[in-house]
C-alpha cells in the first residue's frame, strides 16, 4: 500500500501520526498570535490578502505554519473568514431589530 | 324541638298558607312538623358556623401541602414523559432507525470487538478523527468529563466509544496514542474504509474524505459532530451537541439511565 512511503507533496506532515496535546496547543497558541496581528493590521482573509498578511504578520504568519500542519493552517485562515461573515451578518441583523432566540 | 325554629318554619310557610279555603290538613303540618333538621341549637350558632365554613388552620395547611404535592408530582411526571417521547421517538415505529452493530470493528489495542459485548450498557459514541484541529480535541475533553460524570453518580454503566471517519490513516496504533491522552476508558474502534463508511451510514454520520489521496498527505475530514447515546438493547436514544456542557450532558445521560427499567450491567 505504500503507507510510510514519503512523498514529495506535502513535505512537513509526511508522518502520519497526528499532533499530541502540547503540539496541538502550542498550535493553537501560535494561530492565537497570528490572528491577534493580523486584528490589530486589519487583515480578515490570510489566503486572499496573502501578500498583506506576509508583510504586516511575517514574524507570527512563520510561527503559525511552523506550530500547525498545512491543513489545519489552511483550515484555521478559512474558519477566521467564516466566524467574521457570521459576526458582521449578526450585528447587521441585529441593527435591523432581530432578536436571538434561545 | 324549639320554640324559635319553630316559629320560623311556621313564619316561613305563612305566604303559601294564605288561601282562602282553610282545608284541614294545612294547620297541622305547621305544628306537627317533622324532628329538626338543623344541628344547631339556636341561629346564632348556626350563623356563626356558616360565617367560618368549614375552614380551619389544620384544612388550609391540608390545601397546601395537597396542593404542593401535585404541583410537584405534576412537574416530575411531565419531565419523565417528555424523556421517555424523545427515547420512543428515537425507536420508532416504521422510521429508520439509528446506529448499527460495532461487530468486526478493531480497538485500538488492536483486538476485534463485538456487538454482544457492548449490551447491557449505555454506549456514548462519537465520530472522528484524530487528525482533527480544534472540534474532535474539544468534544473529546467534553467527553472525558461526562464519563467521569456519569460513573461518579451511577457506577459503571456507560461504554464510551470512539469511532475514526478516518481509517485510513487511523490505524489501532495512532488510536491509542491519541486516546490516552483524554480517558483511559475510552475505546477507539477503526476498520476498513467500507465498513466505516456502513457503520457511519448507519448512525446518519456524514463524512467526507477528499477524493484522490495519496499516502501521507495531509488532509482533513468533514464530519457530523454528535454524541449518540445508545441504550444498553443498542437502540438510538438522543445525541448530544456542542450546545450542551459536560454537566447538562451528563444529567440528560443519567435521567436515561434513572429511566431505565430492564437490566443494566455494572461491571
Amino acid at each position: 500500500m505504500g503507507l510510510f512511503t514519503s512523498t514529495t507533496t506535502t513535505p512537513a506532515p509526511s508522518t502520519p501520526t497526528p499532533p499530541t496535546r502540547t503540539q496541538r496547543a502550542k498550535c493553537w497558541e501560535a494561530r492565537d498570535a497570528f490572528f491577534r496581528c493580523l486584528d490589530t493590521a486589519g487583515i480578515v482573509d490570510a489566503i486572499k490578502d496573502s501578500t498583506a498578511a506576509k508583510t504586516s504578520c511575517s514574524g507570527e504568519m512563520a510561527a503559525f505554519e511552523k506550530e500547525c500542519v498545512a491543513s489545519w493552517v489552511e483550515y484555521f485562515k478559512k474558519r477566521r473568514v467564516m466566524e467574521h461573515n457570521r459576526e458582521q451578518m449578526l450585528k447587521g441583523l441585529q441593527k435591523e431589530g432581530a432578536k436571538k432566540m434561545e | 324541638m324549639n320554640a324559635s325554629t319553630t316559629l320560623r318554619q311556621l313564619l316561613r310557610s305563612k305566604p303559601r298558607s294564605t288561601t282562602p279555603c282553610w282545608t284541614v290538613r294545612q294547620p297541622q303540618r305547621a305544628f306537627h312538623g317533622s324532628p329538626a333538621r338543623f344541628k344547631f341549637q339556636t341561629v346564632e350558632q348556626a350563623r356563626s358556623r356558616y360565617r367560618s365554613g368549614p375552614f380551619s388552620w389544620k384544612a388550609g395547611l391540608l390545601f397546601v401541602a395537597a396542593g404542593i404535592g401535585l404541583a410537584v408530582y405534576f412537574q416530575t411526571e411531565k419531565e419523565r414523559l417528555a424523556r421517555n417521547r424523545i427515547t420512543e421517538m428515537s425507536k420508532g415505529v416504521g422510521k429508520p432507525k439509528v446506529g448499527g452493530p460495532l461487530t468486526g470493528l478493531v480497538d485500538q489495542h488492536g483486538k476485534s470487538r463485538n456487538e454482544d459485548e457492548f449490551l447491557g450498557k449505555y454506549r456514548l459514541v462519537y465520530f472522528g478523527f484524530t487528525h482533527c484541529p480544534d472540534i474532535c480535541p474539544e468534544e473529546l475533553d467534553k467527553m472525558a468529563d461526562m464519563i467521569d460524570l456519569v460513573k461518579k453518580d451511577h457506577g459503571k454503566v456507560m461504554v464510551p466509544i470512539f469511532v475514526t471517519c478516518d481509517p485510513a490513516r487511523d490505524t489501532p496504533e495512532v488510536m491509542k496514542e491519541y486516546l490516552d491522552e483524554f480517558h483511559p476508558d475510552l475505546i477507539g474502534l477503526t476498520g476498513t474504509y467500507d465498513q466505516i463508511k456502513q457503520l457511519c451510514k448507519a448512525y446518519r454520520v456524514y463524512f467526507s474524505t477528499p477524493p484522490n489521496l495519496k499516502s501521507g498527505q495531509d488532509y482533513l475530514v468533514d464530519h457530523s459532530i454528535y454524541f449518540y447515546l445508545m441504550d444498553p438493547e443498542g437502540d438510538f436514544v438522543e445525541a448530544l451537541g456542542r450546545q450542551h456542557t459536560p454537566e447538562q450532558a451528563a444529567a440528560v445521560i443519567g435521567q436515561h439511565i434513572k429511566d431505565w427499567k430492564k437490566d443494566l450491567r455494572k461491571d
